[in-house]
């Protein structure tokens, strides 16, 4: 957490949310709900994984459907965003940044 | 702006809610989990991160442009909060946490009410 207040953070992972600690100030890539990712740096966050990212790419990914193949079209789409607080009730997972282009 | 109920102190100290009080007379642009946007200067935010808004300009998802004078908008509703560059987010939040500290502090030398005062036996 960003603010240490009277608990100094221990530096010893004991719960699920003390992994994303590691990740502070460090890159990473949140998935959240309604087909959007996101891709910053981790600032700060709290326990309903409320977030603050910097440097934030988000893309939002939709599907289209050609009426007459049926083929799925993937499309994407990006923006940046230099700081962004995030309502962690969209978020679904928090990972490194994915290697994968 | 003072925050009254003790319940609600405590839970905007214990999260990053406590940022976007430190937002109020900023404009910035929220982004609502309804695809649209709103964007205007920022009155107050509780503790539920529910939101006033004034002067807002209100984008729906289909781009249409609205002008409103008052925005209410339900913490649940938020997708995002765009923070605007200039800000200092650690020095926005260690003011907020002082804000609150002064509050609860208030009267404790002349008697006044403790909120959470230690049973001293």
């Amino acid at each position: 957490k960003v603010d240490e207040r009277e608990q100094p953070t221990t530096n010893t992972v004991e719960e699920p949310l003390d992994l994303i600690r590691l990740s502070l100030d460090e890159r990473i890539y949140v998935k959240m709900r309604n087909d959007r990712e996101l891709r910053g740096r981790l600032h700060a966050y709290d326990q309903h994984l409320n977030m603050i990212l910097g440097d934030v790419e988000e893309t939002v990914t939709t599907v289209e459907i050609d009426e007459e193949t049926y083929e799925e079209l993937y499309k994407s789409t990006k923006r940046n965003i230099p700081m962004l607080f995030v309502r962690g009730d969209g978020v679904v997972l928090v990972a490194p940044p994915l290697r994968v282009g | 702006m003072v925050v009254n109920s003790i319940r609600e102190r405590t839970i905007t100290e214990n999260s990053m809610v406590i940022l976007l009080q430190g937002l109020q007379g900023e404009v910035t642009t929220v982004d609502l989990r309804n695809e649209s946007t709103a964007r205007g200067r920022v009155v107050n935010v509780d503790a539920f991160m529910n939101v006033r808004l004034e002067d807002v300009l209100y984008r729906d998802r289909l781009g249409q442009l609205t002008q409103l004078q008052d925005l209410f908008i339900t913490g649940r509703n938020i997708r995002y909060v765009h923070i605007p560059d200039h800000m200092d987010i650690m020095k926005t939040i260690e003011s907020q946490l002082a804000k609150i500290h002064r509050v609860r502090n208030f009267g404790s030398e002349g008697g006044g009410r403790k909120e959470f005062a230690k049973k001293t036996k």
